[in-house]
């Protein structure tokens, strides 16, 4: 169960997924949720993605979102860009 | 009158859209000024034989043809000066394009109108997808050099896994008036 404050950190990386272990603060900062979910992937602390030693996630975009009635816990996402929705 | 929905945007994500709505009871809009090309079959939901014509027209008649079903296309682009000709009266409004300017354009739009707007993208290495509602929305920068999503067709069966995703949050807003989310990712999908 999280509190008030916290968040599931749910990771995309190279077409895998997966949630950090541990809940974080909701409002943690940007450049401190990359930091942490780039240790882990590394060090292969994600259930659900292959450890990888080159994982860099400065490019990547973190979404947040409060919790609601359907999803009853604030949720981080980090998530690679998505600019496209057709072909040119 | 059935309601209207309105699909910008018919390349791989949009055209796919389209076909999956089909059974909806709802009257089906897409707009999209560009033409099919050959790359783009193996991607989109466009035949070989709609090869230079406009991709509203080819998926007018691949839906009359395959399955009697009637759409109404606008082949232009969506900017701000027509936005309200081409998106207004719309019961949902589905963003399925490709550029930053035109995003912009249906965001605004819908915001002032308070329209209820899905947007889909896909991420350039055809690894992820989002399927968001517009009130989470932020438009992501548009692609460096190089990011070709659907040219070679390899990613074709994880762009209809999203558009099967955008057609069933869809459907579950015009059935029941809820608002479904995803990030989808090759070995499932997150719901937000």
């Amino acid at each position: 169960m999280l509190h008030e404050n916290e968040a599931r950190l749910n990771i995309t990386w190279a077409g895998q997924n997966g949630d950090l272990p541990d809940a974080v603060a909701y409002d943690a900062t940007d450049a401190d949720v990359r930091q942490w979910v780039t240790e882990a992937v590394r060090h292969g602390d994600v259930p659900g993605i292959a450890a990888d030693p080159a994982a860099d996630f400065q490019d990547f975009v973190v979404d947040r979102f409060a919790a609601n009635d359907t999803r009853p816990y604030n949720l981080i996402q980090i998530r690679p860009k998505t600019p496209f929705g057709a072909a040119p | 009158m059935s309601r209207r929905v309105t699909v910008v945007g018919a390349g791989a994500l949009g055209s796919h859209v389209v076909q999956l709505l089909r059974n909806a009871d709802v009257t089906l809009h897409v707009i999209d000024d560009d033409r099919v090309e050959r790359k783009n079959v193996l991607a989109q939901f466009h035949s070989a034989k709609s090869v230079g014509k406009s991709k509203v027209q080819s998926l007018s008649q691949a839906m009359q043809f395959m399955f009697a079903r009637k759409i109404d296309g606008t082949p232009h682009r969506l900017r701000s000066d027509n936005a309200e000709q081409l998106l207004g009266g719309s019961a949902l409004v589905v963003d399925c394009l490709d550029n930053l300017e035109s995003r912009n354009v249906v965001s605004t739009f819908v915001r002032e109108q308070d329209i209820p707007c899905l947007h889909g993208a896909l991420a350039p290495d055809g690894q992820f997808g989002r399927v968001i509602w517009d009130e989470d929305f932020v438009a992501d920068g548009e692609g460096g050099p190089g990011a070709v999503t659907c040219e070679d067709g390899a990613h074709l069966p994880f762009i209809g896994v999203v558009a099967s995703y955008i057609a069933y949050a869809a459907q579950r807003f015009l059935e029941q008036d809820r608002r479904v989310g995803f990030q989808v990712h090759p070995a499932g999908a997150t719901p937000i």
